[in-house]
């Protein structure tokens, strides 16, 4: 009898080594050194905004009509400034870097923001002429590698974001391999042709908080006071350095958490650094109820925000606001299971709906790529109306929560509105567990 | 024509630079060592601070020929553009962090990570430099007519290092390299248009270049792709 293999003909694994773990060491022989990918962390078993669920009004509480009545959604960063950033909904397309993605895939996303009435982030590398004239409100981020970072550029922009960190890869610096450093990208960035380009983890020209206030200071300063300073900033110690950037000065905070895409990363940084966007938010929001800044520095939760239940969960956590990243990109084509790509995915090996290869820069739906081949493959006017559409029905999910709640407003959703349906949910995102109604060893 | 300090907030001083015209000539005075005067000025005045200032001086330079009769704090000229800035004193850390243009001269001596992360331009110091010089640098001269801090040139893409005095550990990938004749007089030239002292011996510091790529070709990258 083979006792490696259980009573239904299945081998046994081991919970230690496993298949993948004796797959991974293999590899790596081969390579001698970390592997990499893009996308996001491909990790399973951690607690998201998938493990809360609404509590609509019933009889305690009224909903609102879902099909008819209003529900307001407007969202305001940097009231007092002079030009303060207004969007229509609080939904933001986050930095990614003219570079990572595609001219065509960045001006599409400018189109479909525009139309809806929201922003675009630049990233990394500065900012296209053609991404400026197709997004009416352009955050401008300030990265530590600070490649393609411009006075024109800059004044250009309706709000600036100083970079610290992302999600999927807090303290480190941005990747772009060698495939993706095209002519008009190095030329932007001021490095050679095809090298593989490591970004800088820390800023060049601050090291520490009072810096940074410094900093951004001088931030406002270059721009006469007249828009708003963001700070984006992985995951990490979430309470501790969201009280930084609050008292810093920011109009805004960024917090991504660790579900955050990425054009590349090392798999080790995607998989077991930083922490869930579910428990980021909470954090925050606790870091600026203890400073009393709560409702008056805004708050973007970031990370792994697939839908508008995802965005209407955050809100209620206690976001102002939310970034999307990899959403919108899928909804341009990233992954779609068109006939017309399947050699361009056999080539990277995998397939629709399994590709994570940002990192090669062979994005067979011409989004992650320099390559003018397969940049073809996204029509910029289809991909905007398909962003757009995706963006459409995102607010249409949020707003029936919020109505189906009681609120006129997304933003008067609250941690009242939600329940736990997990045990490590409820205690990372301190939220009553259903049916407990109480966070659990949290009192009676 | 002068701007008193005493008299103004920084955004008041800067709203009155960078209403300056390009033939202007303005004296700032009693600057007391206050953070981000002269950033994002685009004219190409002459603008004169009489004393030190603090940090991010000339930050975002883009075309203003700034002076400055004292010390300066972090960050000076950070990103610059294009014009020039010179310092009779010392400056802190981070003097002419990513700077991509124009021309820096600090005529004491300098913090850690003196043009750190250069895109272009020319800094130069007449004095020592601390640790981490050069980091980063992807192009540009950084001239240091006395001695280099441990860490020069570390990680460098592109551009050149040039020292005058005394060298520390050099940073990582970063490598001693001949110079030629034409190399030696254009570097005096610079130095003599700057009012800076000529060093009898220069040593040239240039990027080693087993950083630029760590999985080169594509077919190791289609390596990488297996999950």
């Amino acid at each position: 009898m083979d006792e490696t293999v259980n009573g239904h003909g299945e081998h046994l694994q081991s919970p230690i080594w496993s298949t993948s773990v004796i797959n991974d060491i293999q590899v790596k022989a081969g390579l001698g050194t970390y592997r990499m990918h893009g996308f996001s962390t491909l990790r399973d078993r951690f607690p998201t905004l998938n493990d809360l669920v609404f509590l609509p009004a019933v009889l305690s509480r009224f909903p609102l009509e879902g099909y008819r009545e209003r529900c307001e959604t407007e969202t305001v960063i940097g009231e007092d400034l002079p030009r303060p950033l207004r969007l229509s909904v609080p939904i933001m397309i986050s930095g990614m870097s003219f570079g990572a993605l595609s001219k065509t895939a960045k001006v599409a996303l400018g189109k479909a923001a525009t139309k809806l009435g929201i922003s675009t982030t630049t990233g990394d590398g500065g900012m296209l002429v053609e991404e400026r004239a197709a997004s009416e409100k352009m955050i401008y981020q300030i990265l530590a590698s600070r490649y393609g970072h411009t006075l024109d550029m800059m004044l250009s922009a309706d709000a600036i974001e100083i970079c610290v960190s992302q999600g999927a890869k807090p303290g480190t610096g941005g990747v772009l391999f060698g495939a993706k450093i095209s002519e008009t990208v190095a030329s932007m960035r001021t490095l050679p042709v095809g090298i593989d380009q490591r970004g800088p983890a820390r800023h060049p020209d601050w090291m520490t908080a009072p810096d940074l206030k410094v900093k951004i200071e001088e931030i406002r300063e270059v721009t006469d006071r007249q828009v708003p300073v963001l700070i984006k900033m992985g995951a990490s110690r979430v309470f501790d350095d969201v009280r930084i950037a609050a008292k810093v000065g920011a109009d805004a905070i960024a917090v991504d958490g660790m579900e955050g895409g990425t054009g590349a990363s090392p798999e080790i940084l995607l998989d077991h650094t930083g922490i869930p966007t579910l428990a980021a938010i909470v954090q925050a929001r606790e870091a600026l109820e203890e400073l009393g800044l709560f409702g008056k520095t805004k708050l973007i939760a970031a990370g792994g925000i697939r839908n508008g239940v995802d965005a209407a969960k955050a809100l209620a956590l206690g976001a102002d606001a939310v970034y999307l990243g990899t959403s919108v990109l899928i909804a341009l084509g990233c992954n779609a299971p068109r006939s017309e790509w399947a050699d361009n995915y056999a080539a990277l090996g995998t397939s629709a709906g399994h590709c994570y290869h940002c990192h090669t820069g062979l994005c067979p739906a011409g989004i992650a790529t320099q390559d003018p081949e397969l940049e073809a493959h996204l029509d910029v006017e289809e991909g905007a109306d398909r962003v757009y559409n995706f963006l459409s029905s995102m607010v249409l999910e949020m707003t029936m929560l919020a109505k189906a709640c009681g609120k006129g407003d997304v933003h008067s959703l609250d941690t009242s509105d939600l329940r736990a349906l997990s045990l490590d949910a409820s205690l990372m995102a301190k939220i009553p567990l259903a049916g407990l109604d109480r966070v659990p060893f949290q009192g009676s | 024509m002068e701007i008193n300090c005493d008299e103004l907030t920084v955004t008041e001083v800067n709203r009155a630079l960078r209403a300056l015209k390009a033939s202007d000539r303005v004296n700032v005075i009693h600057p007391r060592g206050r953070d981000n005067l002269g950033v994002a000025l685009r004219t190409p005045a002459a603008v004169h601070f009489k004393g030190s200032v603090g940090a991010y001086c000339g930050g975002m330079n883009n075309g203003a020929s700034i002076t400055i009769e004292g010390n300066a704090g972090n960050g000076l000229g950070e990103n610059s553009e294009a014009g020039s800035i010179v310092v009779t004193g010392s400056v802190s850390t981070c003097a002419g962090a990513s700077m991509r243009g124009g021309t820096i001269t600090v005529m004491g001596d300098a913090g850690n990570r003196l043009g750190i992360s250069m895109k272009g331009g020319t800094l130069i110091l007449a004095g020592d430099a601390g640790p981490m010089a050069g980091f980063m640098i992807q192009a540009g001269s950084l001239i240091i007519r006395g001695d280099a801090g441990r860490g020069l040139g570390d990680s460098m893409y592109e551009g050149e290092i040039y020292v005058g005095g005394c060298l520390g550990e050099l940073g990582n990938d970063a490598v001693l390299t001949e110079m030629d004749e034409g190399e030696r007089e254009a570097l005096a030239a610079s130095l003599t248009a700057a009012g800076v002292a000529r060093a009898a011996d220069w040593k040239k510091i240039v990027a080693g270049r087993q950083l630029w790529h760590f999985r080169g070709t594509h077919e190791e990258l289609a390596i990488w792709m297996k999950l």
